[in-house]
């Protein structure tokens, strides 16, 4: 990656200007609005030092002091998915967004929104609350609550773990929601059930569903899939790989949830359950 | 990694831990349709594969034989140009559809339930989605976005289809032709046309409608084969959707070039030839029909 990005960060103007152009919005419900800020770029910055640099600064660009702009981050290094966000039109993590290679001139405009498919907290800061309960209806964990050790797991191969660790990358960030067509705002939970449970949740129900503990409620994964805004509600335009920012490949996954889900309907018609 | 964190964000009491999962569960009185999801979803596209996307293949193979059916007629009786003799193909083949297959009736009907269904449930379940294309303008997303457009379209356009060469809703042509099955290359060259004077602007709209209807359905069919074998499991890796695409897209190409074929030969082609050409032919498969031999 570094190899990729190197000729773009070495043609960054040092000492240069950058305008944010920030969706601002006070709290759920409230409205949005622009607002732009112009922001010093020192060397190696990305969006978040310089979001830093406006709550240390809160002035916009008309000379306006504003209360400083809300954000969400964890780990700083794309891995905890908190930082979500939309820039430049596109979603993706803050954290690991160059401004060197977003906007490497003088004058370059970077443009910051909240995701559109969860309810805004405040700012760029959104509440991702669906996405666990997504997985939750998939039951995407291992089964080992109880009263007593169960003691260690079967064994996994090698080519098992290649396949599952990919997988098991997944950080829940909601990129793959937010790009989805599929995947619309839905702020009221009474809703959450029917609604379409997005490609991370079936991606996680591929993984738990082929481990070897996991596997034990493979069929009540399936039973949720199946159901409204399940697994069918997938309308193929795969634009959740794309912008998956571990490579998942959510598409090959929903794949093969529809074939599992083919072969347990195929069961279910026979055993009569 | 995900498990952990997934376990670790289900506290108890919180909005989103397992308890309201398990609410949902037990309190929800659950609708037929919903208790059936899984089969109406599958049922919406198998119905799209078979018999709809089998029958498109045919009636697109029929009538497109107007323009090689010159190549395929074992003996011309006439000497005529070789759009007359692809219409005497054509003429033969839609009389064999008629009186040769069995259980037409049945077929029928269970085409146009499934088109019925088919449409139905697709807008039903279209209004579900949304259009990102502008921000996520990828292929496979502007293919999301033309299948829901080419249904809809699809669906108004099978309608006027169905409604003015089978029903006889004679005010919707221009010309007022009525389709008939005996004479169907000349009348529809009229339809297409406009009526018997020449191509007029309202012929040639009727035309350009077809020209968009026939474009839109073979791409709803040839995109729909592809996401059916995803929807199914039959394509899992990146790989294996990538050829399967581009058989799909070998099929498309292939039903695009008859349906438009058929559209151009049967648009270009002089209706008074044609029909000429059907009155022969009538007057002998009834001379042949009268023979003691046939009976």
């Amino acid at each position: 990656m570094s190899t990729a990005t190197a000729p773009v960060r070495r043609n960054a103007k040092v000492g240069r200007h950058v305008f944010f152009r920030i969706l601002r919005c006070e709290g759920p419900g409230k409205p949005s609005q622009w607002q732009e800020f112009r922001i010093p770029i020192p060397e190696n910055a990305n969006v978040i030092s310089c979001l830093q640099q406006i709550a240390a600064n809160p002035v916009t660009t008309d000379g306006q002091t504003v209360t400083p702009v809300v954000w969400d981050a964890g780990c700083l290094e794309e891995v905890c998915g908190a930082c979500t966000m939309v820039i430049n039109g596109k979603v993706r993590q803050s954290c690991s967004c160059l401004i060197d290679e977003y906007a490497p001139n003088e004058g370059d405009v970077i443009t910051l929104e909240p995701m559109s498919k969860f309810p805004v907290v405040r700012d760029l800061w959104v509440d991702r609350s669906r996405l666990f309960h997504n997985l939750a209806r998939v039951k995407a964990w291992v089964p080992i609550d109880g009263t007593y050790d169960l003691g260690a797991g079967p064994k996994e191969t090698p080519a098992s773990q290649a396949t599952h660790y990919v997988l098991s990358t997944c950080m829940s960030c909601g990129c793959c929601l937010e790009a989805c067509p599929q995947f619309n705002l839905e702020p009221d939970s009474a809703n959450w059930d029917t609604a379409f449970i997005g490609a991370h949740a079936i991606s996680q129900a591929r993984l738990f569903n082929d481990h070897p503990t996991g596997r034990e409620l493979k069929d009540e994964r399936l039973d949720a899939l199946m159901g409204e805004g399940g697994i069918n509600d997938c309308g193929n335009a795969q634009n959740c790989v794309k912008v998956c920012p571990k490579h998942i490949p959510l598409t090959e996954s929903i794949a093969v949830i529809g074939r599992q889900t083919t072969m347990h309907a195929i069961a279910q018609f026979f055993r009569g359950r | 990694m995900v498990s952990c964190r997934s376990a670790g964000l289900l506290r108890p009491g919180g909005t989103t831990g397992i308890h309201h999962v398990m609410q949902s569960a037990t309190a929800s009185k659950e609708s037929f349709f919903q208790r059936h999801y899984f089969l109406f979803r599958r049922l919406h596209s198998l119905t799209g594969i078979l018999p709809i996307g089998v029958f498109l293949i045919n009636h697109l193979l029929t009538n497109s034989s107007v323009a090689w059916g010159a190549l395929a007629l074992r003996e011309k009786t006439v000497d005529a140009p070789w759009w007359v003799h692809g219409a005497e193909y054509f003429w033969r083949e839609v009389r064999w559809l008629n009186t040769q297959i069995p259980n037409l009736l049945l077929i029928e009907i269970a085409l146009w339930g499934s088109i019925l269904f088919h449409s139905v449930f697709g807008v039903y379940y279209a209004m579900t989605g949304s259009v990102n294309t502008a921000r996520y303008a990828y292929q496979g997303n502007w293919r999301y976005r033309l299948q829901r457009i080419s249904g809809y379209i699809g669906i108004l356009f099978i309608f006027y289809h169905v409604a003015t060469l089978r029903w006889g809703w004679t005010f919707l042509v221009p010309g007022g032709t009525v389709w008939s099955q005996e004479f169907a290359a000349s009348t529809l060259a009229l339809t297409l046309r406009g009526g018997s004077s020449g191509v007029t602007a309202a012929g040639l709209a009727v035309s350009l409608a077809y020209f968009i209807g026939v474009t839109l359905l073979v791409f709803h069919f040839a995109n729909g084969l592809w996401t059916a074998a995803i929807t199914w499991g039959l394509t899992i890796s990146e790989a294996s959707q990538r050829r399967w695409g581009y058989a799909c897209t070998g099929l498309g190409t292939v039903l695009m070039i008859m349906g438009w074929m058929s559209l151009f030969t049967f648009a270009a082609a002089d209706p008074a030839k044609l029909r000429e050409m059907e009155e022969r032919m009538t007057q002998k498969q009834a001379m042949v029909s009268a023979s003691p031999i046939a009976r």
